[in-house]
């Protein structure tokens, strides 16, 4: 489904984001980038977004190319996809609710059949209650629930989180993971960065980036940070 | 049935905008119809004068007085050689011979003046002819006259030639200069409303950042994104083009207490009046596709550099 091949991103002539990253994930894998900050695992699912492109290599997303997508066919790449954000870039001038309509707006759904998903999404993420309020009314793990049904209103194939947990106490965190596993379950993948270890204990993938570069073999090393917290 | 979903939501989303701020957008539809209220005022004045001078243009008339020793029968046959004449300039003209009797009744009748003629003894006015011509599309013809008005006078037995062309000739080319200076006008004013317009757009776009970043990244199109502002602008440029006119409309009230009393030291009934429903609609539709001119350029600027 997404397919990294010999990637490398590099913004100018010694600074490099990725140094031939290759990465397959497959339909319906639940995916962990895991790294110390700086790592590059945000320069990873910005390219799937198609928000930055690649140097060189090849990266491809659901068949496309993204070394080559013109800028008109960004955005049904991007309708497929679910991004969620580690500042939850919610529109404060507007309510929860039509914060979670707007990626079914922009595809231009009828009002009231974006309204009846939003709600159903909100349902999803325990928000039903809030859909009224404004986003500055709502915590920070709220916050970052309403994103998560903002990413999977438009029933998306892929899942991007960004950190979806940076910032969050402990409970609000496992509520935003147990959120994201629970669409897995209905066969979406996902991908998530985090650089915080105790949420990778149990995960089904796990790529570990480190100065751009996948580090093979870390799990053995003695940098594992699953070994150090056992 | 998506794409009319599209257009009604991005209506909508520039009201929502709109109306957020009402001030700044009264403020610059003020600025906007100011620019607009000057060229609108010279074009209605424009509108008014035009018919009245094209018809004076149209029917220029050329009157041919006789010398008083011409007798009736020779002047009569001057008739063929007037026709002659205007044939060879392929002008068409509606002849009239006016007896020195008949005009000379025509004296007494239209002046009043019945007395002071009788201590004249006898009929002082000549025979005459009145070419009432026809087939002059406009003024700038006019030239064409004092060609025919040289043959005629050159024919024996004829006195004076005058022509009421030079007058018309005139008018036309202040008209001519007038439409210049319009012209001018309208296209400078029109760059002060797109470049308002320009600067209002760029200022929203910079307000919306985050909602055009954000409705990027969940996979709005550009066409998604620019319609709200194209719609901003033209609402803009609609409702300054309304108020430029209002404006105008009320202007000519006081001009027109002015005008008539001008105008009745010369007979005239001439009132300007407001413009017609197409030219209303016209200069609407101008206002419009101005806002939406200066809403194109910004965004194609602006909105370009952020994607």
């Amino acid at each position: 489904m997404i397919e990294f091949a010999k990637v490398s991103k590099q913004y100018s002539r010694d600074v490099f984001a990725l140094r031939d990253i290759s990465l397959s994930v497959r339909k319906g894998e639940f995916l962990f980038l895991a790294g110390p900050s700086g790592a590059g695992k945000s320069t990873v699912l910005k390219m799937i977004a198609a928000i930055e492109r690649p140097s060189s290599g090849t990266l491809t997303v659901s068949g496309q190319n993204i070394n080559t997508i013109r800028s008109s066919g960004m955005p049904y790449l991007r309708r497929n996809l679910g991004l969620i954000f580690q500042q939850q870039r919610l529109l404060h001038d507007r309510s929860i609710l039509a914060n979670v309509m707007l990626p079914l707006v922009v595809t231009g759904a009828a009002r009231s059949d974006a309204e009846k998903r939003a709600r159903a999404a909100l349902d999803k993420v325990d928000l039903l209650d809030k859909a009224n309020a404004e986003p500055q009314e709502l915590s920070g793990g709220e916050q970052q629930r309403v994103a998560i049904a903002r990413a999977i209103v438009n029933r998306p194939q892929i899942i991007l989180a960004d950190e979806p947990t940076a910032n969050l106490d402990r409970d609000n965190a496992n509520k935003v993971l147990a959120a994201l596993k629970s669409f897995h379950g209905v066969g979406v993948t996902c991908l998530i960065s985090t650089h915080d270890d105790q949420y990778l204990t149990g995960a089904e993938r796990i790529i570990y980036l480190d100065h751009g570069r996948i580090v093979d073999g870390w799990r053995d090393s003695a940098n594992n940070p699953l070994r150090a917290a056992r | 049935m998506n794409w009319l979903r599209q257009h009604f939501f991005a209506l909508g989303d520039a009201f929502t905008h709109l109306l957020r701020s009402p001030g700044n957008f009264i403020l610059n539809v003020l600025v906007v119809s100011i620019a607009l209220a000057l060229p609108f005022a010279g074009l209605t004045v424009l509108q008014n004068v035009r018919p009245v001078s094209e018809q004076l243009a149209v029917e220029p008339e050329i009157s041919i007085f006789l010398k008083m020793d011409v007798s009736r029968d020779k002047a009569i046959a001057l008739e063929g050689i007037i026709r002659t004449i205007l044939k060879d300039y392929s002008s068409n003209a509606r002849i009239e011979f006016i007896p020195r009797e008949k005009a000379f009744d025509s004296l007494k009748t239209k002046t009043g003046l019945n007395d002071v003629l009788a201590t004249l003894g006898e009929n002082p006015l000549p025979d005459s002819y009145v070419l009432k011509m026809s087939g002059f599309e406009n003024a700038m013809d006019a030239g064409r006259i004092d060609d025919i008005a040289q043959k005629l006078q050159a024919m024996p037995g004829i006195d004076t030639v005058q022509i009421d062309s030079a007058w018309v000739k005139r008018l036309a080319a202040l008209l001519r200069i007038l439409r210049l200076v319009l012209l001018f006008l309208g296209v400078t004013l029109g760059a002060v409303v797109v470049a308002v317009v320009f600067n209002t757009i760029r200022l929203q776009v910079m307000t919306q950042y985050e909602e055009i970043e954000v409705s990027r990244l969940l996979g709005a199109t550009n066409a998604f994104i620019h319609r709200p502002f194209y719609y901003t602008g033209a609402l803009l440029g609609l409702c300054a083009g309304g108020l430029a006119l209002g404006l105008v409309v009320l202007a000519m009230q006081p001009l027109n207490l002015a005008i008539a009393e001008f105008a009745r030291l010369y007979a005239s009934e001439f009132r300007l009046a407001p413009p017609t429903l197409l030219a209303t609609a016209a200069q609407l539709g101008l206002s419009a596709l101005l806002g939406l001119i200066g809403a194109m350029l910004s965004v194609k600027r602006h909105l370009s550099r952020l994607a």
